[in-house]
């Protein structure tokens, strides 16, 4: 099959590889119908993640047809079209049995190595570097699914696939940072970064009540889709202004917000001129993995007693983290990856009933075979490019 | 200073200690082992904790073999996983880059997260 795979640092490309098999009974193959490009595939591509692999076949959001089960797999048949969560779950253990499906205890197969950097394992993910698992990906003719009664959620109308293919990842992703906020009604929202996961953060949050959601970005085109598509009330846009907690403040009447998403991550592009020279520099020679503006930001915008709630990810180490801030404002942080299988079928209702349809943050529509051109107007954010489709 | 590791696998104690030693479930490397191995009830219904404890020599042997990739400490450990995969899944979880299961061996030597050919997939056993 064809699939587009990790081939060094700011280097993909599309090759021959072969078929996926059932390797286990609890096994499913998917042919891949729709994928996408994420956010957090840019953090492989620029070789911020460690353990990755020449050869590893990238991808965590896609959907598909069941072409072949194994034989303990009861609630799927060949033919059944599913949307796959990105985190790979097992459904027995005790964190699946709590909800906390990214936590699973049994599906990532390099433990040791997760061990090693995090104290304990988390769980698989498709696509997702060697410390997740090394799982092949999704951005592929066809992909293996593990445990595949616990994941693949089954899509039975005939909603488009550009309609439920982010419950793969990115509209749950978002949902929980602003679940995360425990918004009751009439809350400001502060939303770091408007990609993907920000959009559907910030469309998140005004679903669930918050009366003012923030906006926060560089780009007046991701901006506008923030205002227009999303649902924001007031932006932010630092490009024009970098005292970001500044402007939160004046547009909380001083207050700050009461809660905050971190939807950027370990690749924050603002900072103050010598703090982000400093992390740069660090991240570059790899003494540091994580640069942090976004959340140091976040941190010191947020109302005393507010949450910080982070679903950018981040990957390892991160300097000047303003602990005093935190401590003494009495914040609460509230992080982790998705909790995908927690939430696909309610967000799917939202969907079905017309609360939200999630295409509106795709701009661009490729070949599999233009994965490497995708990658590169993704990464440098050329032609207002804000969520890219590939067609295997 | 002894090697000790522990695990908690999702399930009540009898049936850890069953499984523990029939054919199937039984972890093959602890047992060749001189290991004291208990169980105990994980507080607040979380099933089963099981200590390894490799004794005296167990510790030395780790410093020397850690670099060799053959840490005995590793392997238990990775026993103690496969062992709690079989228990509460009934599989060992593979992936294209450890297709046998968690492997201390594996750590260094990765294959790339791409689908096995079939005369990969006949070496690692699960053609």
């Amino acid at each position: 099959m064809r699939a587009n795979v990790w081939s060094g640092r700011n280097t993909v490309q599309v090759e021959n590889v072969p078929d996926p098999k059932v390797l286990n009974e609890r096994d499913a193959i998917v042919k891949i119908s729709s994928t996408a490009i994420c956010g957090s595939d840019l953090h492989l591509y620029d070789g911020y993640i460690p353990t990755m692999k020449r050869g590893d076949i990238l991808g965590h959001e896609f959907m598909g047809e069941v072409v072949e089960t194994g034989r303990r797999v009861e609630k799927l048949t060949v033919g059944d079209r599913v949307v796959v969560p990105f985190p790979i779950a097992c459904g027995n253990c005790w964190s699946c049995k709590h909800e906390l499906y990214s936590l699973c205890e049994n599906s990532n197969p390099n433990a040791g190595i997760a061990e090693k950097l995090f104290g304990h394992p988390t769980c698989g993910i498709f696509g997702y570097s060697h410390i997740t698992g090394g799982y092949a990906g999704g951005q592929a003719e066809y992909a293996r699914v593990p445990f595949a009664d616990v994941g693949p959620f089954k899509i039975e109308d005939d909603l488009t696939d550009e309609q439920v293919l982010f419950l793969s990842d990115i509209f749950p992703t978002g949902y929980m940072g602003a679940d995360f906020c425990d918004i009751k009604g009439g809350e400001s929202i502060a939303v770091f970064g408007a990609g993907p996961v920000g959009q559907f953060a910030i469309a998140s949050a005004v679903m669930l009540g918050a009366e003012q959601v923030i906006a926060i970005d560089q780009y007046d085109y991701r901006l506008a889709m923030a205002r227009n598509k999303a649902g924001a009330t007031d932006i932010v846009d630092f490009s024009k202004d970098a005292d970001i907690v500044e402007q939160l403040k004046l547009l909380t009447g001083g207050r700050g917000p009461d809660a905050v998403i971190d939807a950027v991550g370990m690749e924050a592009a603002h900072g103050h001129g010598a703090l982000h020279a400093a992390d740069r520099v660090k991240q570059a020679t790899r003494s540091e993995t994580d640069r942090g503006h976004a959340l140091r930001d976040a941190i010191l915008a947020c109302r005393p007693g507010g949450i910080v709630s982070i679903i950018g990810v981040y990957g390892g180490l991160m300097d000047k983290f303003p602990m005093g801030a935190l401590m003494n404002k009495g914040l609460t942080i509230r992080t982790g990856q998705c909790h995908v299988h927690r939430y696909i079928k309610p967000l799917y209702e939202r969907v079905r009933n017309g609360d939200i349809d999630p295409s509106f943050v795709v701009t661009h529509r490729l070949g599999l075979d233009l994965a490497p051109d995708a990658y590169e107007t993704f990464k440098h954010k050329q032609d207002e490019c804000v969520k890219v489709v590939l067609k295997p | 200073m002894s090697a000790r590791t522990a695990i908690t696998v999702n399930r009540d104690r009898d049936e850890v200690q069953r499984l523990w030693s029939e054919p199937g479930t039984r972890p093959d490397h602890i047992a060749d082992l001189d290991a004291t191995v208990t169980f105990k009830e994980a507080p607040g219904d979380r099933g089963t904790e099981i200590h390894v404890d490799l004794g005296p020599g167990g510790r030395l042997d780790a410093v020397t073999k850690r670099f060799t990739g053959a840490d005995p400490l590793a392997k238990v450990k990775d026993d103690l996983r496969r062992f709690k995969q079989l228990v509460e899944t009934g599989e060992i979880s593979r992936s294209d880059s450890t297709p046998e299961g968690e492997r201390a061996e594996r750590k260094l030597g990765q294959r790339p997260a791409q689908p096995l050919d079939d005369s990969e997939l006949q070496k690692a056993g699960v053609a």
